[in-house]
């Protein structure tokens, strides 16, 4: 019975790190059969990076690699034995598709580049994606997503002004390219359905993050403006930005509010008990116009508040708000857990822990966490014995001359 | 030109900014799609900046750049005329794309339940601040809003100052991303059995997803992420992620075993050779220099990590951004310029694999430059988009052509302000 959206799909996936994995858990986590190739030598760089259970390491602990690898299952391989490379040959008559994330080289020198694996399957889809991209002169470029933030434009336009950058948390662009790997992927699957054909997509993480700043871009080639840093200023909406609250149990708090007009501007006054509302705040152009000042006016305003409380009471009143919330209180925000966004998934190794969810929902064929991350090798048997038919003598001997690892 | 991925299938668009990058997607991927805007247009018209500062419906950079390569087509859902007219469109599409307050299309008879008894093979994709079922659901919104509730402006910025928002607002650009895997998933369900299905994007759920699994951090370590401008990591254990020099920024984490070993290892010899690395540096194997970011740190740690970004920030004092940039990928060193869109637009990479696309826009009398493939194809490329469409340019073709209606009825429409 297939009751996923994917069920029946077949990946192999060497992808490693953030974009790849990501993109490939969006076809697990749908039914998908995903086996990712890892090495014991060589493991994702996310085993070795925290969260880890109990913050204690370890290679089956890293809650950062347990999060992008839901519902597939690992086997192990070190690529750079020649046997190892004849077993992936076997597995990929298998697979409808193959991705990969390694620097562009990886593949082609074992061999196992798009034309040679054609060549086993020849209706395959193969996704390659690097940082940026499989040709050029910085195609060998060795960075990773926090660096590709900096390179993609995202840190230069977050921080209060030019003097005082405040880069976004993490491997940003990490979470922009796989919404479009995983839907143009899933485009050329279905094109392969009603053509019969495959095909090869090189997907630079660069060139598509780029795309979560086209109208900056845009702007400068034709005007040469630059868009820099500017805290919270809008050109559409005064006030706007981050306004403290009362701390609670020792923690600031901020709420976050987004004034669009006039009618909002007095409602949101007469919740803040707002008096004696200087000239330069009388209509909503030059509200805009004066967005520091009238920051500074209502900070006082908002101090007292209880950020919860006062969010009630903005909405109520029909002005957009909502607090500014870190990474204890979205696990105990009421809307998240209305969407049943958090799942606790027992893993082999680290059991229990909590899980991010689906980011949508789907009526007829939902998603779901099938099974925790693999630990490393965890299928090595079931893939080895059970899919390729290889004796157990056979996976013994791998075993010991480490091609199998 | 558009791909021939997905010729032939037909998204209704009628997103505003919190989906429409979802459109914009699908016609990147070929998919015919019709954006059905009030016969005043869309808001995402109304977004500024503008080209050259002067507002107009064709003018803002926002519907420039993520309305290329859609049509247009107007309707007034105010009146009956206009709601069976998008009815019918509906009927002959296979994908919806929505953002309108929840519940609002339902209550006009656009809803799921009610055109998918016309079209049982319709995939209905609606994006929501805060999903369908949140106490918040029916919240006033704007972008920051989502950022402040999904966790990641708590995280940008200084201690002690106000947390962030990008200058460039994020949240309806990964909520229209979801939404185009999340329509594509339900097509493959489709392409087996015939049948459509209903689908709740979450945008705030969206913004959770891009924190880079901090969120687990509170739960598994006890500890979470504070505010720390150009640091990264727990607060005694944090790293510096940003260095200034000669004409702006560089970012770099210095980091030493498998991961970093080797980049460090090179930044230290680029530095000695200059006179800038300490003796200690040199002599160390980085290889196994791994003090982790969220575990306790020695003394020694704490000294080494500190002369580090010390000798590192005098070092990029001396060079530009192009300087350092240039020198570090020769030697392989983990390393950005903090990149402004003048950067970007000038970086070599992107010119050998002819990223960006002119395309012609004959409504503003001149050719503008874009982003262009997302992605590289081999059977099935990605052209450059057409230029956004003018509010209702299509309506004769599409409500002509597909829906087969005379022109005197669509200018019967027009007057009743229907269209």
């Amino acid at each position: 019975m297939s009751e996923f959206a994917l069920s029946g799909v077949k990946i192999l996936d060497f992808a490693w790190v953030g974009v790849g994995p990501i993109t490939t858990k969006y076809f697990a986590d749908n039914g998908a059969d995903v086996i990712r190739v890892e090495s014991a030598a060589r493991p994702d760089v996310l085993r070795l990076a925290p969260p880890w259970k109990d913050a204690r390491p370890g290679i089956n602990s890293s809650q950062f690699f347990a999060s992008y690898n839901t519902s597939k299952k690992g086997i192990t391989l070190d690529l750079g034995k020649p046997k190892a490379r004849e077993l992936v040959k076997k597995l990929v008559p298998w697979a409808d598709i193959v991705v990969e994330s390694f620097t562009p080289k990886a593949m082609r020198n074992w061999g196992l580049d798009f034309p040679k694996l054609c060549e086993l399957r020849p209706d395959l889809i193969m996704l390659s994606t690097c940082m940026q991209g499989q040709t050029g002169p910085n195609a060998l470029y060795p960075g990773f997503g926090q660096l590709m933030a900096a390179l993609s434009g995202f840190y230069y336009i977050s921080g209060y002004d030019e003097q005082s950058p405040c880069p976004p948390y993490g491997a940003y662009s990490d979470f922009i390219a796989p919404r479009f790997s995983a839907s143009v992927l899933m485009a050329a699957l279905d094109y392969r359905r009603r053509t019969g054909v495959g095909q090869y997509i090189d997907m630079s993480q660069y060139e598509a993050s780029l795309h979560n700043l086209a109208p900056a871009l845009i702007d400068y080639f034709a005007t040469g403006r630059i868009l820099g840093p500017r805290g919270n200023r809008s050109d559409r909406y005064a006030p706007h930005g981050a306004y403290p609250c009362a701390d609670e149990d020792g923690h600031e708090r901020w709420i976050a509010i987004a004034v669009a007009d006039d009618a909002q501007w007095e409602a949101m006054a007469k919740v803040l008990s707002a008096n004696d509302i200087d000239r330069r705040f009388d209509s909503h152009a030059k509200r805009i116009a004066s967005a520091k000042a009238l920051d500074e006016f209502i900070n006082p305003l908002t101090h007292a508040h209880n950020a919860y409380e006062l969010t009630h009471k903005l909405q109520a009143a029909g002005v957009a708000a909502y607090p500014v919330q870190n990474c204890v209180d979205i696990h105990q925000d009421e809307n998240l857990d209305a969407f049943d966004f958090w799942h606790w998934l027992e893993h082999k190794e680290m059991g229990p822990s909590v899980y991010e969810g689906l980011q949508h929902r789907m009526s007829r064929t939902p998603g779901a966490l099938r099974a925790a991350a693999p630990i490393l090798g965890q299928h090595n048997d079931e893939i080895f014995s059970g899919m390729l038919g290889l004796g157990a003598q056979e996976i013994e001997a791998l075993k010991k001359e480490n091609v199998i690892m | 030109m558009a791909s021939e991925l997905l010729k032939g299938f037909r998204m209704l668009d009628l997103a505003d900014e919190k989906a429409a990058l979802c459109g914009k997607i699908f016609a990147d991927m070929g998919a015919d799609v019709i954006k059905v805007e009030p016969p005043r247009g869309c808001s995402t018209r109304t977004i500024a900046p503008f080209l050259e500062d002067l507002p107009g419906p064709d003018r803002s950079l926002y519907a420039i750049a993520y309305h290329a390569g859609k049509k247009s087509v107007t309707a007034n859902l105010e009146s009956a005329a206009g709601r069976e007219i998008v009815a019918a469109l509906a009927a002959k599409s296979d994908f919806i794309v929505e953002s309108y307050d929840p519940g609002f299309l339902d209550s006009i008879g656009l809803g799921y339940d009610t055109l998918a008894k016309n079209n049982p093979r319709l995939i209905y994709t609606s994006v929501m601040p805060f999903g369908d079922t949140g106490p918040a659901r029916n919240y006033k919104w704007a972008d920051i809003i989502t950022w402040a509730a999904g966790g990641a402006m708590y995280m940008m910025g200084e201690e002690g100052k106000p947390p962030l928002q990008m200058s460039l607002p994020q949240a309806g650009l990964h909520a229209g991303g979801e939404a185009s895997v999340a329509s594509m998933l339900a097509h493959h369900a489709r392409q087996r059995d015939g049948i459509g299905q209903r689908i709740v994007v979450n945008m705030q759920a969206c913004i959770v997803w891009t924190l880079m699994n901090e969120q687990a951090m509170p739960i598994l370590h006890g500890d979470h992420i504070q505010r720390t401008g150009v640091y990264t990591g727990s607060k005694d254990t944090r790293r510096k992620m940003v260095y200034r020099c000669k004409d702006g920024h560089i970012s770099t984490l210095i980091a030493g075993g498998s991961l970093g070993g080797a980049s460090t290892k090179a930044l230290v010899t680029w530095m000695n050779e200059k006179g800038f690395a300490a003796p200690w540096m040199i002599e160390k194997d980085w290889t196994t220099w791994v003090p982790g970011m969220f575990m306790a740190l020695t003394e020694r740690d704490r000294f080494e990590i500190s002369d580090l970004e010390d000798r590192i920030q005098k070092f990029f004092l001396t060079m530009t951004k192009k300087e350092i940039y240039d020198g570090t990928l020769k030697r392989r060193i983990l390393l950005a310029p903090v990149a402004t869109v003048a950067d970007i637009a000038a970086d070599l990479q992107l010119a050998a694999r002819e990223y960006f696309v002119e395309v012609e826009h004959d409504t503003l009398g001149r050719r503008m430059t874009m982003p262009g493939a997302f992605a590289k194809l081999s059977r099935t490329p990605i052209g450059a988009p057409r230029r956004s469409p003018k509010i209702g340019e299509h309506n004769h073709e599409i409500y002509g052509g597909l829906l087969g209606l005379s022109d005197a009825r669509i200018d019967e429409l027009k007057a009743s302000d229907a269209i």
